[in-house]
């Protein structure tokens, strides 16, 4: 049964940025209607699944692997629905819809079977510590979808001063500052959590480590860009090159890479 | 020259050049293992292996340029710190005046200054008449001190976080229910019990110790395991590993004195070093298949479920091996023997440190986390508006520019289609 909500939910997904596409290659607005009702949909079954699995679990979901890149995903489309009502950003549903479905896909390699919160994890950090990733993690990944619409509209020849650029590079900065406060949250959480569980604050442990570069990367943007002494296409590209970085610190480091944090 | 270089010290460039190297040398930090052995880092990298040891790229982390540059980046932030905090109360008073000087920037018709001014009283700003149909309108007046506190806040954890890694004294023992550790100041801690699972048999690694200070303080008897130490005066004591050992009781034949021995190593319990009894090994358990061969099992998780003592007897130059089991008893060399059920116990860190700076840290990490939510999200709003148009001003007046345009922007859309 939980099985069968999870690929449902890949596969609305799958179905609603496949209908993006579609909208946006034969420039039909009705089937770019159904796209976002589709999505919609889709949340509500990640979000039913997530709730769903808690109860079984007895515990916040965000154990594992699975159960974080579960989490993340649902971080990325909760976002996009939020800017959509917030701000109408109907324009970044091309870009985040697909990256929801890509990190939900890469959730479905891993185990997903339930199992107890081993003793390490029995922390009333837990929640704080792992709940700010998740908001950063996906702050950062509409950033970065942000400044790729960006560049690909000001490829399309739109001046950089056009309030609908400047929006969306303002809009960027301000999930990026978003990510950067969530991402300081994780780390400061962690480092409390580690001194009660091994004794020292900080360990220089891979996943710290990498925390920590991915935290300096966008500290470097919000410098770059104060005061908006750098904006536009320099900094969009900027925020796209650092999404792999987040990738890397969210997945990477846990495949690659031995340490503490290897919780599976 | 001195002023330049205080210049270079205190300059964005500067700091975010020391952030980058950090960057750079965290990735080469995780990309080559760090701390292991010398002839782990010969065999690996064979031909680079030297180069790796002279640039000490196998302990990053604790090479003297990298602590150069966490040095450097702390002076960074002292300097940016206290311009900041100058520049940014020197322009607190005059902000208005500068705003009140300036021409209107964006000059709108009488209906859309309505419409600005509404929106404006909407967002909660602070309406003040600056003269005759000019009005100012600010809000986050606060925001202006957010970029300092986080500056400082970085360097303070920079300080105590140094503080908090160099300061403790660490050390890993291990202590059999029922004993205490004396600690060079005196300090005792005692472990009254240990368990490896609860009452339900799920895994649990818990102690019950207390620790008396010198003074005669006493913690009294607390729980601890993992993210769960006792924390007293100075002492901070983890439930960090565990272990099992053998119990076996001796019984002296001729005397009829008794003591139990808790076993850990390899020892020969005799009289007269002859005769008598090799402790070799406890086992977890075992399989017997239906020949009668045994295979003795090294490693569970958990308690013991079938705990196998692995013996020899020594008997006039005869030794013969045996595998016994709790309850069991032998007899040789006038002394007899009664395996007891095997004694769990903990492996405990045990960290001496100043609260202080712990405290200090911690107060530091609060102050970042306020810090960067101050300068992102109450951000200084100080907004000129009269008949004619508007000017935004302040530290920081992009966000208030892009909102007022887009509100307008909207509301002419919603008008156009009406």
């Amino acid at each position: 049964m939980m099985n069968a909500l999870f690929f449902a939910t890949l596969v609305a997904y799958f179905v609603a940025t496949a209908l993006q596409f579609s909208a946006i290659a034969f420039k039909k607005e009705g089937v770019g209607k159904s796209a976002w009702l589709m999505f919609l949909a889709a949340v509500i079954a990640h979000t039913v699944y997530i709730v769903v699995r808690g109860i079984m679990a007895k515990r916040i979901p965000l154990s594992n692997q699975f159960e974080f890149s579960t989490a993340f995903a649902w971080g990325v489309a909760v976002l996009l629905v939020l800017l959509h009502f917030r701000v109408k950003a109907d324009w970044l549903n091309a870009i985040a819809m697909p990256m929801t479905f890509m990190i939900l896909s890469y959730a479905a390699l891993q185990p997903r079977e339930i199992t107890d919160l081993m003793p390490a994890l029995r922390s009333r950090w837990f929640v704080f510590h792992i709940g700010s990733a998740v908001i950063s993690y996906s702050a950062f990944v509409i950033a970065g979808c942000i400044g790729l619409r960006y560049i690909l509209l000001n490829k399309k020849g739109r001046e950089e001063n056009s309030l609908k650029l400047r929006q969306m590079d303002w809009l960027s900065y301000r999930l990026v500052a978003l990510g950067v406060l969530m991402l300081t949250v994780t780390i400061l959480t962690g480092a409390i959590w580690a001194e009660e569980a091994w004794s020292a604050f900080w360990t220089w442990d891979p996943k710290e480590v990498w925390a920590l570069i991915t935290w300096i990367i966008y500290i470097v943007y919000l410098h770059l860009r104060l005061r908006g002494k750098k904006q536009g296409t320099a900094m969009a590209w900027y925020v796209v090159i650092a999404v792999p970085v987040v990738l890397f610190t969210f997945a990477g480091v846990n495949t690659l890479m031995s340490g503490l944090h290897s919780y599976g | 020259m001195m002023k330049k270089l205080f210049q270079t010290f205190r300059s964005m460039r500067f700091g975010i050049l020391l952030l980058v190297l950090i960057a750079a040398l965290s990735v080469i930090g995780t990309a080559i293992p760090q701390g292991r052995e010398i002839s782990w880092y010969a065999q690996t990298y064979r031909d680079f292996h030297g180069l790796i040891l002279m640039l000490k790229l196998h302990d990053v982390f604790h090479s003297w340029y990298f602590q150069l540059l966490l040095v450097l980046l702390g002076l960074n932030l002292t300097l940016c710190s206290l311009v900041r905090i100058r520049t940014v109360i020197k322009a607190r008073g005059l902000e208005t005046d500068l705003l009140l000087e300036q021409p209107i920037t964006y000059p709108l018709d009488a209906a859309r200054c309505t419409r600005v001014r509404e929106k404006l009283l909407a967002m909660r700003c602070r309406e003040e008449m600056a003269g005759d149909s000019v009005q100012v309108y600010r809000k986050y007046g606060f925001g202006r001190y957010g970029s300092f506190i986080t500056h400082l806040s970085i360097l303070l954890t920079l300080i105590f976080g140094a503080a908090a890694l160099y300061l403790p004294k660490v050390t890993d023992q291990t202590c059999f229910p029922g004993e205490a550790l004396n600690m060079e100041d005196g300090t005792q801690i005692r472990v009254e019990s240990f368990r490896i699972e609860d009452g339900e048999g799920n895994l649990d690694f818990t102690s019950e110790i207390s620790i008396r200070l010198p003074d005669g303080r006493e913690s009294g008897v607390h729980e601890i395991k993992v993210n769960h130490p006792l924390s007293f005066g100075a002492w901070k004591v983890y439930q960090q590993t565990y272990s099992t050992a053998g119990s076996i009781t001796v019984w002296n034949l001729e005397t009829g004195l008794e003591d139990t021995f808790t076993l850990t190593d390899l020892v020969f319990l005799s009289l007269d070093h002859v005769n008598g009894l090799w402790y070799e090994a406890l086992y977890p358990d075992m399989i017997r298949d239906p020949s009668g061969n045994v295979t003795l099992i090294s490693n569970v998780s958990g308690s013991y479920p079938n705990p196998v003592y692995q013996v020899e007897t020594a008997s006039d130059g005869v030794y013969t091996p045996i595998l016994a089991f709790p309850g069991d008893e032998l007899q040789v060399g006038g002394l007899r023997f009664t395996f007891e059920d095997p004694v769990e116990y903990p492996g405990l860190r045990i960290k001496y440190t100043p609260k202080a700076a712990s405290t200090l840290l911690v107060i530091s990490f609060v102050l970042m986390i306020a810090g960067l939510y101050i300068t992102f999200f109450c951000q200084p709003v100080l907004v000129r508006l009269d008949s004619e148009g508007y000017t935004v001003g302040g530290p920081k007046p992009e966000g208030m520019q892009i909102a007022i345009q887009g509100w307008l922007e909207e509301t002419d859309r919603k008008e156009e289609t009406l």
